[in-house]
């Protein structure tokens, strides 16, 4: 620890901080600790002006530490590492202090206790930076090789845009086909695009560019290694003989397995899989797709009643909407009345998601082609019945009719249930595979839901499409090009850099035990038979230091996170 | 004629069992080249001499003085302080100086509750004999004392300034010749360094074949019929040799017996125990919390087997129950 | 005059620190007394650092994770998990009550979570008074 010149940067946050927090107190307080060459208060230090402080006390101050008592550094940590970089000393030679998010804004009711935690925290901060040291980023390769799990919509637009940009790319495919969901619809809602001149238009440029590599069949089975630097190994199932497998080198994996639709009978009393007539969303689209909109006992329904947001919006399956069947609704409602115009068409919805561009105009329209449109409530559920011998149709539904205040029964032959959108069952084994996280419902984590969405926590790998969330056309390509369009930045670049905090084991401490080479779940610890002793690969390493802690030597130190770092944070918060 | 002027040491004992001074004496020829070399002016056990002897050096008259034992009561920190004043190197000798060692593990009851147990419900007790010792009493109008007895143990260090630890419970015979030898020859490390053992582990000297560490379940080591050339941990069996300084000659797991710890923590080890309980957990075999539950209560005094020689010098030192 | 028991807070970076700052900025108000240290994982966190908090003066330690299975680093919390449960019998036998340290799961979700667990724990300790340990080593140095 040489000799600290640490600068002190207490923010005001404008009156985020300063209306709780006595920010001049603490100012005042830590000016006088030891090391603390410069103390500041300022009302918002991640500003242009703020980070030019930091920059001007360094230079002209010549510290060589900062602490920046703010928000989180979730937030700005970046920044004032940068700001650190920009007066010459080395980014890691920095803290921030969390008085804020963890502060000010949760302790409203006592402003004393609030200020003399945030001294505590920058207490703490000011402790722990005094053992930091400059740390620099390793340089690695990167591959340009793509790996594409999943070749629906998304998965052959990322592969299309990557190959086009002239890099070679992996496509792998669970089923014998490609094209996913897609595949299995007729028309795109709202402007009646056919599905199938999407998808054509995609696999023909894909069949004629050779930087695509298809495998179907196919499935990953393992992962190792780290961005830039995967080691992918798929098996494909040729039918009668083992699984075939193969290894190949890739430098970031694109996952865009999309998703299953809802298990309609999960609803017993819609009757699906018991009344004949009912039916859902997939299996109308068959029907459109054959050019045949007719009931089991072969003749053309006269009443047809499409019901919305089976399995979702509902507490007891999947509370959340599945964006995509409101509109495909109302496709239905065109499609029927185009080919049998005197069919009565009922759509029973909860409420009509009419988001996006041309959805609303879509809507008008199909309002104008008489469909009779009923309102159910939330967490209610229209009541199918089997009609009676004197009715002219096959089943009844009784709907609680929200805007009319009514009880309302039409009659219908045919049933569509809107299935929602729902994880595929082996989407927990993929987020595995890859080491990504899945949300409760099963959906892959975003690295954050606004600013990063198709990035995820670990470098390298991307998703795109409906497995991170339900999501239509749209939405889905945009998804594929931008993950694409990462990739791209990243392999443009050349090489990548890899933050210079990870694990490294003494050797002059390491006394061979063993301990910590099976706790790696990057298997970035290595076993020299000769030496005896461990080692880390720094580039493998993630730095969570599950090593560090269980060294019984102390021989492995975590960068950034070190024993003596911590202890000092530790006493620092309870001076 | 100038004769060199003979190194002077002494030798004592504090709360000890003996085996330290064993330790010096199984030094064995060596003991006679000492005794040739240096006037030993004090040492309980082998040579005669009263504290009075002692009180009259000069300060630092002494060359050398070494503790064995630890600090139990009034008159094992008397003649620690005596010692310190009286000599020019103070050593802290064998794990109950070093650490606080066996008697240390006292510092998980209480001074009442031993008393108790020694005095009041101990079956060789005569029925209704409820004598207590206390630390004065009067006799015909005269005050006498015994030395208090201190509600906790404390290592060496912690009630004088210590200059070498050597460690080791005790300490192996051939470190303490290199120990003494060094003293002869002025060729001592930087003051406050732990002497006679390495900086590395014990597993660093053990022959045994160290590999994948995955434990299922902890085994007494009579309970299985154990791989001799196999790492003890990997066959469940509980040895702190992963955490403690070697220098002892892999001794115990080279007798099919988990190591100790009894020379205390490796170097970078602020705790002995707690950091032999992050190693040991992190390598259970199991996710599931009620199996991992069933797993450690094969582990019925962890403590105890962890702090074995370490309590008072562990970080929380001493039970803090009210 | 009621002690305000100084509670430390391991917290893993992923998940309980973002659900923290959820908490934040959610404003959902909590005790004041808890002082978050942040690791990158709860693999991070040696017991070490557990007694050495309760040691300099800690009434309280909390330490907050990943739910099993959601680990930013896949297994990190399970290190955590099976630390845990044997550091609380070596804390048994040092006389330290059970509800002085604890282990909570909170996701970055769950600023809720996170303010009703800081604000249980604070209560729980607050009930067991302050913690003797610093005070009690510092006694020994002086009173034998």
């Amino acid at each position: 620890m040489q000799n600290c010149r640490i600068g002190v940067y207490v923010c005001n946050c404008g009156t985020n901080i300063a209306h709780i927090v006595d920010a001049e107190a603490v100012k005042e307080a830590v000016s006088k600790l030891p090391d603390v060459t410069i103390a500041r208060s300022y009302r918002y230090m991640c500003s242009n002006p703020g980070q030019e402080m930091i920059v001007k006390d360094i230079q002209e101050l010549g510290l060589n530490r900062v602490v920046v008592a703010a928000c989180s550094p979730r937030m700005h940590e970046r920044t004032f590492r940068n700001a650190c970089k920009t007066g010459g000393i080395n980014p890691y030679l920095c803290e921030m202090a969390n008085i804020r998010e963890q502060c000010s804004w949760v302790h409203v009711a006592d402003k004393l206790a609030a200020t003399e935690k945030a001294l505590a925290l920058t207490n703490a901060a000011i402790n722990r930076v005094r053992y930091h040291e400059p740390l620099d980023p390793l340089t690695a390769e990167m591959c340009p090789t793509t790996l594409v799990l999943g070749g629906g919509i998304a998965g052959l637009t990322a592969a299309l845009e990557l190959a086009m940009a002239g890099h070679p790319v992996y496509l792998v495919e669970k089923s014998d086909h490609l094209g996913g969901n897609l595949a299995r619809v007729d028309l795109t809602a709202p402007y009646l695009d056919s599905a199938r001149d999407l998808l054509t238009e995609r696999l023909v440029r894909l069949r004629q560019n050779p930087n695509i590599s298809v495998m179907l069949n196919s499935q990953l089975k393992d992962l190792t290694g780290f961005v830039g630097n995967y080691s992918a190994t798929v098996a494909t199932h040729n039918g009668h003989e083992l699984p075939q497998e193969k290894t190949l080198h890739v430098g970031n994996v694109i996952v865009a397995t999309g998703y299953k639709e809802f298990d309609a009978s999960r609803i017993t009393h819609y009757g699906y899989g018991k009344l004949p007539d009912v039916i859902t969303s997939f299996e109308f689209e068959e029907m459109l797709r054959a050019g045949r909109i007719q009931l089991k006992s072969g003749r053309p329904p006269q009443y047809v009643a499409i019901i919305h947001c089976v399995g979702s919006r509902s507490k007891e399956f999947h509370a959340y909407c599945s964006r995509v069947c409101c509109m495909t609704a109302l496709k239905y409602a065109h499609e029927i009345k185009s080919a049998l115009p005197d069919c009565y068409v009922s759509d029973v919805y909860i409420d009509m998601h009419a988001f996006g561009k041309g959805h609303e105009d879509f809507y008008k329209k199909s309002s104008e082609v008489k469909t009779l449109f009923l309102m159910y409530g939330k967490n209610e559920r229209p009541v199918i019945r089997k009609a009676g011998p004197g009715d002219d149709c096959q089943m009844l539904i009784e709907v609680d009719e929200k805007l009319s205040g009514e009880r309302i029964e039409i009659p219908a032959d045919m049933v569509i249930l809107m299935v929602g959108m729902e994880a595929r069952p082996d989407a927990g084994e993929v987020a595995r595979l890859v080491n990504i996280s899945a949300d409760k419902d099963g959906w892959f984590i975003e690295s954050h839901p606004k600013l990063d969405p198709v990035a995820t926590t670990t470098d390298g790998i991307y998703i795109a499409g409906t497995c991170v969330a339900p999501k239509d056309i749209p939405d889905t390509v945009a998804q594929a090009r931008a993950a694409a369009g990462r990739i791209l930045a990243k392999i443009a670049k050349g090489k990548i850099e890899i933050e210079g905090v990870f694990a490294e084991v003494n050797e002059d401490l390491c006394s061979g035990c063993r301990m910590c080479n099976e706790l790696c779940p990057y298997s970035a610890i290595v076993f020299d038979e000769v030496k005896k002793r461990s080692h880390v690969i720094p580039a493998a390493c993630k730095a969570c230091g599950a090593c560090v802690a269980a060294c019984p030597s102390g021989a492995i130190k975590g960068r950034h996170f070190t024993d003596q770092q911590i202890y000092a944070q530790i006493e620092g918060v309870l001076a | 004629m100038t004769e060199k002027k003979k190194l002077q040491i002494a030798l004592y004992w504090g709360a000890a069992c003996g085996g330290c001074d064993v330790a010096v004496l199984d030094t064995n020829e060596f003991i006679l080249d000492v005794a040739a070399a240096a006037d030993i002016r004090f040492w309980p056990i082998a040579v005669d001499g009263k504290y009075k002897d002692v009180e009259a050096m000069a300060d630092e008259e002494l060359d050398l003085a070494i503790f064995n034992g630890a600090v139990r009561n009034s008159e094992n920190e008397h003649v620690a302080k005596l010692l310190r004043r009286k000599s020019k190197i103070l050593v802290a000798f064998g794990s109950c100086a070093h650490m606080g060692g066996i008697p240390g593990l006292a510092n998980l009851t209480t001074r009442d509750e031993i008393f108790t147990a020694a005095y009041l419900n101990n079956p060789s007790i005569e029925p209704g004999n409820r004598t207590v010792p206390y630390h004065e009493t009067l006799v015909d109008g005269m005050k006498l004392d015994i030395p208090v007895f201190y509600k906790r143990v404390y290592k060496l260090a912690s009630v004088v300034d210590v200059d070498y630890f050597v460690p080791g419970c005790p300490p192996d015979p051939a470190q303490v010749k290199n120990v003494l030898l060094a003293v002869v020859k002025g060729e001592l490390p930087p003051k406050k360094s732990v002497v006679g053992a390495s900086d590395r582990t014990v597993c660093d000297d053990c022959r045994r074949q160290k590999k994948e560490k995955k434990v299922k379940r902890f085994n007494r080591p009579f309970e299985i019929i154990q791989d001799p050339d196999v790492c003890l941990m990997e066959q469940g069996i509980l040895c702190m040799g992963s955490v403690t300084r070697s220098g002892c000659g892999v001794r115990c797991p080279n007798s099919n017996q988990g190591c100790r710890g009894c020379y205390g923590p490796a170097p970078s080890v602020k705790d002995q125990g707690t950091k032999f309980l992050s190693a040991l957990a992190s390598i259970i075999d199991s996710k599931d919390p009620s199996e991992i539950e069933e797993i450690l209560s094969r582990l019925p005094d962890f403590a105890g087997y962890a702090y074995r020689f370490g309590m008072p010098t562990s970080t929380l030192q001493r039970s803090h129950r009210s | 005059m009621s002690y305000e028991p100084k509670i430390v807070g391991f917290l893993c970076n992923w998940c309980s620190y973002t659900g923290a700052d959820l908490a934040g900025t959610s404003r959902i108000q909590y005790p004041p007394n808890i002082r978050v240290i942040r690791v990158m994982c709860t693999a991070r966190i040696d017991p070490t650092f557990v007694v050495d908090a309760l040691a300099k003066g800690a009434d309280g330690v909390l330490i907050c994770g990943c739910h099993p299975g959601d680990c930013h680093y896949s297994e990190g919390n399970y290190k955590a998990m099976r630390r845990f449960p044997l550091l609380k019998r070596l804390l048994k036998s040092y006389g330290i009550e059970d509800e002085r340290v604890r282990l909570e799961w909170v996701s970055a979700s769950e600023g809720q979570r996170f303010a009703d667990v800081v604000t249980d724990m604070t209560e729980r300790v607050r009930g067991l008074g302050p913690s003797r340990v610093h005070a009690t080593l510092l006694t020994d140095q002086r009173e034998r």
